[in-house]
């Protein structure tokens, strides 16, 4: 297990180090850099002079391995460098949109796996058949709507016409709960349709007619029998889920004014922010491989046959 | 067509209104229905878009603007009505006869939040930098200081300002936002440290107390604030105790906020919103940029359209009219020359602006564009295929420009209209080869303005040789820049606004630029708000500005 542990460790740091020289690589590629954009706009009215001045005190007219050593000795002692375009330093800008993104994204998922479980436990209790279609269809809508869309309206219902939570100047519960809702319902659909489809695949399996030939009832047999082995395919996916969660979060705080990662990203890409979006490259890949390896972990607890077989190779 | 009629008649009417009650603040409580001030409150202000970078001569930008505006005061103040530039934190001057030296009296007692004093010597400080930049700090030189050579303190309360070249426009140049004076501390932070609001001292009748970056900005009210533009009737504190400026880029719940009351001041309304504000009673705000309208230049570098001819051609085969009646409303005119009408040395050139397709056909055709297949004009083998970028800030600046697309489609040439990242955007608008067609406007209320644009070491939006560009092959207009030039050391007044004339009718005839319309900064704000004032170009003052009571 330990030696499994030590591999699986590596296999991040090695994921992390190759994101960070592609990020940097394609960055580079990338026609136009911040101080181009910043400087060379005709608003700022500079001649050719004043701009060369720039890029040399900024370091930008260095080849680029030099650029590449420096960023690297930059990022390992905890330097992310200075936005071009905010005019603050990296640290600061991750340190006001960081949290704020991870818990409304901790929230959002949260609320959407509650809302899966619900939806495939309900629709799998109910005896009445019109029902279940209904309930089995709305996954489907779910993902069909358009997250700005439902944040809109659930503003507009809630806060504008309700007068219910205000979106302006929110204490600190009020203002998560309808980005929550809006993050929470189109990440629950694909969880909720794989989920609703392996139930249904496990509850053909042989091992259910015998528990319910033993006498067992429908619900016992849901949870102790099939949840389990319906789970695994759902837990996989909620690890990929991520990366929609964040996209999710681009929207979610655009429409909310919410600070966070999202937002922060699409400025930072809007006006290649290269220290910026080096930065969130990596704060993201790291997160990636944290909760792949959390998945992966958690496997075995889920299917012992999954953990014996780790034994093996081990 | 009754009902049409009055429904005009009643926002005609609101529109009245907002400007009776803006005059009324302006010249004093002389009318009957004038209240008196309520002191105290703090308005919510909602901003569509984040502040970047705080250096005042970076203020140019919107949301930059409606910060500094609060949080720095000025050398002088451009009366927005009469755009004469009278005292503010400079009592009194004076300028020599060549305009190569400029000296100002300092207010005595004016000190900046962090208690330091604003006296000749900051004054000065602040010019040197932005007058010649700091290489160190990499603080760029600002668009209104050209030919600055330096300032000697005369004394504590006398500062001298020194030009190598007559530099007229410098006096107006001290009102701009660019030129919000700050504290020597924040005149020694680097460029990269300047996003962060709390980090700007300024004098002005505000105090950012606290900022969530990117999100929102705690103002406070200077109590000991005492030295406001000594021509205007509130004199001393803000009124308000302080205000909050929220992030929020979604357009609907901007608005949606201001009517549930949720906000009461809104920047970045839409023409197409403007009604359903108004019909619930709410008040648009749409003071003039007046500066440079919102245009439609060409890079004649480009050989597509080098001739004039061709140039002339697509100005008459703009329907701007239709344009303002289809995309905007009646606060954003149609334009009748390169400049707002409510701009300084402001001709009428609008004879020389008609639509007329068929001119357009014509000279076209004397150009050798003749119309070949898919109703494209080609001319040896090459088809009238032109491109640009939209321009972000600009309002509905995409739609703008496709209605252009569609109106030269008529008479045979493609527009194709791009977004592209900011990166393509900045590198291709400075290759005449790639973008021979640009969307252009700037709002300062100097005849410099017009300098500023077409020079060649500055704006240079028509890219002439000399200028940032490296991609220019050979395009230069001697005669356009000498006229530029003159205006920049044009010490006679009168003079000069004839050279601003001059340049008008020139661009025009040159086809150079296609001026579509006047524009404005549009804000929303409840009936409530009294008292909402802006500069000379349109941006946001809060200064004597108050809420009544329900």
């Amino acid at each position: 297990m330990v030696h499994y542990l030590l591999g699986r460790f590596g296999q991040a740091l090695a994921v992390l180090a190759l994101t960070f020289t592609a990020a940097f690589l394609l960055l580079q590629v990338l026609p136009g850099d911040a101080i181009m954009i910043k400087f060379m706009a005709p608003e700022m009215a500079l001649t050719p002079e004043q701009i060369a001045d720039i890029r040399a005190a900024y370091g930008a007219d260095l080849p680029l391995w030099e650029r590449y050593l420096s960023t690297v000795g930059q990022f390992l002692t905890g330097n992310f460098g200075y936005s071009i375009q905010a005019g603050v330093p990296v640290s600061k800008l991750l340190l006001t949109n960081l949290p704020s993104t991870l818990l409304l994204a901790s929230l959002g998922f949260t609320a959407a796996l509650i809302l899966t479980i619900l939806l495939a436990a309900a629709s799998n209790m109910t005896g009445m058949g019109w029902l279940r279609a209904g309930l089995q269809a709305l996954p489907s809508l779910f993902i069909s709507v358009p997250v700005f869309w439902l944040g809109i309206m659930l503003i507009q219902i809630f806060s504008f016409q309700l007068g219910l939570v205000s979106v302006i100047s929110p204490g600190p519960v009020e203002k998560l709960v309808l980005p929550v809702m809006t993050l929470a319902i189109p990440i629950s659909a694909p969880l909720a349709q794989i989920l609703m489809r392996n139930i249904d695949q496990v509850l053909t399996q042989p091992f259910v007619a015998v528990a319910r030939a033993k006498g067992a009832s429908r619900s016992w047999v849901l949870w102790r029998h099939v949840a389990r082995n319906a789970l695994l395919p759902t837990l996989t996916i909620a690890g990929v889920l991520f990366g929609e969660l964040l996209a999710g979060a681009v929207v979610t705080e655009a429409v909310f004014g919410l600070s966070g990662l999202g937002g922060l990203t699409y400025q930072a890409v809007g006006n290649h922010d290269t220290a910026v979006l080096q930065a969130i490259v990596v704060i993201s890949a790291l997160a990636f491989v944290t909760i792949n390896l959390i998945v992966d972990l958690l496997y075995p607890v889920l299917d012992p046959r999954l953990g014996s077989k780790v034994g093996a190779t081990a | 067509m009754f009902q049409v009629q009055s429904r005009r008649f009643i926002i005609g009417a609101a529109a009245s209104l907002a400007t009776l009650s803006l005059a009324g603040l302006a010249l004093g409580s002389g009318n009957a229905f004038a209240q008196a001030p309520v002191k105290g409150g703090v308005l919510i202000y909602l901003e569509q878009q984040p502040h970047d970078n705080l250096y005042p001569p970076a203020g140019g930008f919107y949301p930059n603007g409606g910060v500094l505006n609060q949080i720095t005061d000025k050398l002088t103040y451009q009366n927005p009505k009469t755009l004469e530039i009278e005292p503010w934190i400079a009592e009194s001057w004076t300028v020599n006869a060549d305009a190569t030296e400029f000296t100002f009296k300092i207010r005595p007692g004016v000190t900046f939040s962090d208690g330091t004093p604003l006296d000749a010597n900051a004054v000065a400080k602040n010019f040197d930098t932005y007058g010649l930049g700091n290489k160190a700090q990499k603080l760029p030189i600002s668009e209104v200081l050209t030919n600055y050579k330096g300032s000697e303190v005369v004394d504590p309360l006398t500062v001298k300002f020194f030009f190598s070249r007559p530099s007229v426009g410098f006096l107006q140049g001290t009102s701009v936002i660019g030129s919000g004076l700050v504290s020597l501390k924040t005149l020694s932070l680097p460029f990269e440290a300047l996003g962060d609001a709390t980090k700007i001292i300024g004098s002005g009748p505000f105090v950012v107390t606290n900022e969530v970056l990117g999100r929102e900005l705690t103002m406070t009210a200077r109590q000991d604030y005492a030295w406001g533009p000594k021509n205007l009737e509130h004199q001393g504190r803000a009124h308000l105790d302080g205000i909050k400026y929220v992030v929020t880029p979604e357009d609907s719940v901007r608005i949606g906020a201001l009517l549930a009351g949720q906000a009461q001041v809104i920047r970045q309304v839409q023409a197409y919103d403007e009604k359903q504000v108004q019909s619930k009673g709410f008040i648009i705000y749409a003071p003039s940029t007046r500066g440079i309208n919102n245009s439609i230049v060409f890079r004649p570098d480009n050989p597509l359209v080098s001739d004039v001819r061709v140039r002339r051609a697509l100005l008459h085969a703009t329907n701007t009219k239709e344009i303002v009646a289809t995309l905007f409303s009646e606060n954003y005119p149609q334009a009748k020359s390169i400049i707002a009408s409510t701009a300084q040395g402001f001709v009428d050139n609008s004879g020389k602006l008609a639509y007329d397709p068929a001119l357009a056909a014509k000279l076209l055709d004397e150009a050798g564009w003749t119309v070949g297949p898919r109703n494209l004009r080609q001319k040896d083998g090459k088809e009238l295929v032109l491109t640009a970028y939209e321009s972000l800030p600009q309002p509905q600046n995409k739609e703008t420009l496709q209605l252009v697309a569609q109106q030269w489609a008529k008479v045979g040439v493609k527009l194709n209209v791009l977004a592209g990242d900011a990166g393509s955007r900045v590198a291709d608008n400075l290759d005449p080869a790639k973008t021979p067609v640009a969307p252009a406007m700037v709002g300062r209320a100097d005849p410099d303005v017009i300098r500023s644009q077409y020079y060649p070491t500055t704006r240079n939006v028509l890219l002439q040789k000399g200028g940032v560009s490296q991609k220019v092959q050979n395009f230069s207009d001697e005669k356009l820049n000498k006229l530029l030039e003159d205006i920049a050391v044009a010490t006679d007044p009168v003079k000069r606004l004839a050279l601003v004339g001059e340049v008008q009718a020139y661009v025009i005839d040159q086809g150079y630029a296609i001026p579509v319309f006047e524009e404005p900064q549009a804000f929303a704000a409840s009936p409530r708000v009294k008292g909402f004032t802006f500069e000379a170009v349109g941006r946001p003052s809060f200064y004597s500005t108050w809420i009544a009571p329900k």
